[in-house]
């Protein structure tokens, strides 16, 4: 029971917001993107924790999940539920091209996919025909009213969020119980110890890389069409990089619900506080608020709860 | 089972091991022997695919498979313990064994995973964290029941009997021939004691300087003077 | 069209050579430290931004403002290792998230600052254009050119002959052997730092008389650098020097045969095809393979 009191405390935490806030349209719009950054914090630290990997580029996941489901939805017009997953998939189909930059070591890794991150932007920017390029994408539906719920209000669209991100929590925790998350537990620190029984670690890491690019791939396409207009500046901007890793490292990264909560708060932070403090820059907060934590606790808020529980940072959920 | 041809590995300028040839049987115990540095542990990595062959082959159940990456043959069914015991770190004795079993046998059979804990008598310390609570001569047995679980048919034992006093070293021995006989394996075993490779192993190779210098019975091996001049050779120098 | 080439190739080996200088910054660091600076190009970045503070402020010459950028990059260098000094679990990746964090800091502590504008040199005298037989240079170009090689000419006695630069390559080669031989790599880090330093406020002084520069360049500069040392492969001097004139020749020549758009683009091709087929690089010998 005490293990699943910070899922619980966050589940109430996310029920209870709509019925404070529900009717102030500023909240609920902060915390509808907040839980799209959580998404990809998410995203993001199953790619750190079980992975190993460091990503600057969870960008070009981001941006290319928004495009794929906006025009797949507004040219072939796929239905919007198909089209969410379309983009997942084209996410995931993209980090097949990153998948040669597995055999390269930590820190080379991360910078090519801070490279692939800018080729990206550049193509979204380039093939304007399919794109619409720098003068931007608009006129694509929404997201639908299912059931006689309409997820294209501030609620629904929360309330589809929620679901969700909580949707790949699930996921995550499954992948990270299974053999293969064991097994990926072991490479961190014994990657010979591990291959050498039979672990093939660059299929295992490339199936984290593709679920990690899903998952991003899947909350930019939700984003787009929550917010209904992309442009490749904001659908590749380096804030969907940059916010996630700070919510992952400030939540815990090898925690589950640490990148969510930190996330969201985060991403309150920037925009309630930081943005009010200082118009232009504000994100300077955030780059010290990320060097702060690395350099006094870099396994994060949560993480410091969890370092007195018994066992490996790694096995805490 | 497993074939050597015309093995070179060099590390920059260094020749480690230079046209190694030898093959050996199903169900056959091979002594390999030879003084420190000789290339025994740089011949197993070889033969398990950390280290990459400059020329010839090596052939394990007549397929080719020295371009095959580590876990590919690995779960071919080679082997093999590391002569300083590198369990898997966070994860418990039992974990270690299950993901050996999943991803080196290819199914998940807990009651194999029992009776492997309890041969190798690990049974006590299976939710022990394997990198940090076990003791020496535990993680050797971890290493061989990592190497069991993933269902081999060829076991690379590299010095697993170092280290133990002399009654533990023949019960460990005993095991050994049982295991040998239960799983019906081949095992090359890397090992200095004559006595024990006489008595465990029908047979024995010797390595010095990269180069394998003798192969036969143990007598003939260690009456061999080649192989009697490279032990004192080394001795001396 | 033959003069076009011509000219593309002239103008990108001389820009390539300011891409050595940053990347070289980048290489020494990570030979040193084993870790890669991710907020290097801000620190080119800021080195150009000192120069334009003395060009306006003053009137002079961008490159009066060497003493300067050179003091503002060593400074913020040696803050960046003391930091990176007190990471202590799983370091490599800590400290590219730490080094990443400071290159956010540092971005926008330029945008708060100098605001978003685009800033370049008004000096008539570096904008002015020489003719060298068929091709023509702006004086900027060719000065930053002659002070590039001047400058790794520099760098490489430096390696070579001096008690700190012998150490850098020990550290580099050879961490623990080194440790054996009586060398503090803290004091090789710190001297690995504070000359990354010198070649960033270079670097970015040359960048702003050659070229525009904005507060959002500094992740390019990196991912740019981190291009030529893949290029290059981790290794010489003349290495990635070679590295960097390919570089900066196909952008030039993808700007002049195609759109200037695709210039970053180019680059990018160029380091996917080395990662593909030719993991080692092309002028190098080590591994980088986890």
């Amino acid at each position: 029971m005490m293990r699943n009191l910070p899922a619980a405390a966050l589940l109430v935490a996310a029920l209870a917001i709509p019925l404070v806030f529900g009717g102030n349209g500023y909240i609920m719009g902060l915390m509808v993107s907040g839980l799209i950054v959580a998404g990809v914090a998410l995203a993001w630290a199953l790619l750190g924790n079980l992975g190993g990997m460091v990503s600057f580029g969870h960008a070009a996941f981001f941006g290319v999940g928004a495009y794929t489901s906006a025009i797949l939805s507004a040219k072939a017009g796929l239905p919007v539920p198909l089209s969410l997953l379309a983009g997942a998939l084209g996410a995931a189909l993209c980090s097949l091209v990153m998948l040669p930059a597995l055999r390269l070591s930590g820190p080379y890794f991360a910078l090519a996919i801070l490279a692939y991150a800018h080729i990206f932007k550049i193509l979204a920017t380039e093939l304007s025909s399919i794109t619409g390029g720098s003068a931007g994408f608009q006129r694509f539906p929404t997201l639908p009213t299912i059931a006689g719920i309409d997820f294209s209000s501030r609620t629904g669209s929360y309330a589809l969020l929620v679901v969700m991100v909580a949707l790949c929590a699930l996921v995550y925790r499954a992948v990270k119980r299974s053999h293969v998350g064991t097994a990926l537990r072991a490479m961190a620190e014994s990657e010979d110890a591990t291959r050498v029984v039979g672990v093939n670690a660059t299929l295992l890491k490339s199936w984290m890389l593709l679920l990690s690019a899903f998952i991003t791939g899947l909350f930019g396409a939700m984003n787009a069409h929550i917010i209904n207009f992309l442009e490749p500046d904001y659908a590749f901007s380096g804030n969907w990089s940059v916010l996630p890793i700070i919510a992952a490292i400030f939540g815990g990264y090898r925690t589950i619900l640490g990148p969510v909560a930190g996330a969201v708060l985060i991403y309150l932070f920037d925009q309630i506080i930081a943005k009010e403090l200082l118009p232009v820059g504000h994100q300077i907060l955030l780059g010290l608020l990320l060097a702060g934590m690395i350099l006094v606790a870099p396994n994060g808020l949560f993480g410091l709860f969890q370092t007195r529980r018994k066992g490996a940072p790694h096995a805490a959920a | 089972m497993l074939r050597l041809e015309d093995v070179t590995v060099r590390f920059g300028g260094l020749v480690a091991l230079k046209e190694v040839s030898f093959a050996m049987g199903e169900g056959e115990i091979l002594g390999l022997v030879g003084p420190n540095g000789a290339g025994k542990t740089t011949l197993f990595n070889t033969i398990s695919g950390l280290v990459r062959p400059r020329t010839g082959r090596i052939l394990f159940k007549d397929r080719e498979i020295g371009k095959l990456p580590l876990h590919a043959r690995a779960r071919l069914g080679l082997g093999r313990t590391f002569q300083i015991p590198q369990p898997m770190h966070h994860l418990t004795v039992r974990e270690n064994l299950t993901v050996a079993q999943v991803f080196g046998a290819g199914a998940s059979d807990p009651a194999r995973i029992d009776e492997i804990l309890e041969v190798m008598e690990l049974a006590e310390h299976a939710d022990r964290d394997a990198a940090t609570e076990l003791a020496l001569q535990e993680l050797k047995r971890l290493e061989v029941a990592k190497a069991l679980a993933t269902n081999p048919a060829l076991l690379l034992l590299d010095e697993v009997l170092a280290g133990l006093e002399s009654h533990a070293k023949r019960r460990f021995i005993a095991k050994l021939r049982e295991l040998h006989q239960r799983y019906a394996l081949a095992i090359v075993i890397v090992e200095h004691d004559i006595e024990t490779i006489s008595s465990l192993c029908s047979r024995a190779v010797v390595l010095n300087f990269g180069e394998l210098i003798a192969d036969g019975t143990p007598e003939e091996v260690f009456r061999n003077p080649a192989v009697v001049e490279s032990y004192t050779g080394t001795a001396d120098a | 069209m033959f003069e076009l080439l011509q000219q593309s190739l002239f103008s990108g080996l001389l820009v390539g050579s300011v891409y050595a200088l940053v990347a070289l910054g980048i290489a020494l660091t990570f030979g040193a430290m084993k870790i890669i600076n991710l907020a290097h190009g801000e620190l080119v970045l800021l080195a150009a931004y000192m120069a334009y503070v003395i060009e306006s402020r003053t009137g002079w010459n961008p490159y009066a403002a060497i003493p300067l950028a050179f003091a503002v990059t060593a400074l913020v260098s040696i803050a960046i290792y003391l930091l990176i000094e007190r990471i202590r679990e799983h370091r490599e990746l800590n400290s590219l998230i730490l080094t990443f964090a400071i290159g956010v800091i540092l971005t926008n502590a330029i945008l708060l600052v100098f605001a978003s504008d685009v800033r370049s040199t008004n000096s008539p005298l570096l904008q002015d254009a020489v003719s060298l037989g068929s091709v023509y240079a702006m004086n900027s170009e060719l000065l930053a050119f002659v002070v590039s090689l001047l400058v790794m000419a520099g760098l490489w006695w430096w390696l070579r002959n001096s008690w700190y630069g012998r150490a850098v390559r020990a550290v580099s080669s050879n961490r623990d052997a080194s440790m054996l031989m009586g060398i503090d790599p803290r004091r090789v880090e710190l001297a690995a730092f504070i000359v990354a330093g010198i070649l960033a406020s270079v670097a970015g002084v040359a960048l702003y008389t050659m070229s525009v520069v904005q507060p959002a360049l500094g992740p390019a500069l990196t991912v740019k650098a981190f291009v030529v040392t893949v290029l290059a492969g981790v290794g010489s001097i003349p290495g990635v020097f070679c590295a960097a004139l390919l570089l900066g020749v196909t952008e030039a020549m993808t700007v002049t045969l195609a759109s200037s758009a695709l210039q970053e683009l180019v680059g990018m091709v160029l380091f996917l095809l080395v990662l593909f087929f030719m993991p080692n690089g092309l002028f190098g010998a080590r591994a980088r393979r986890g």
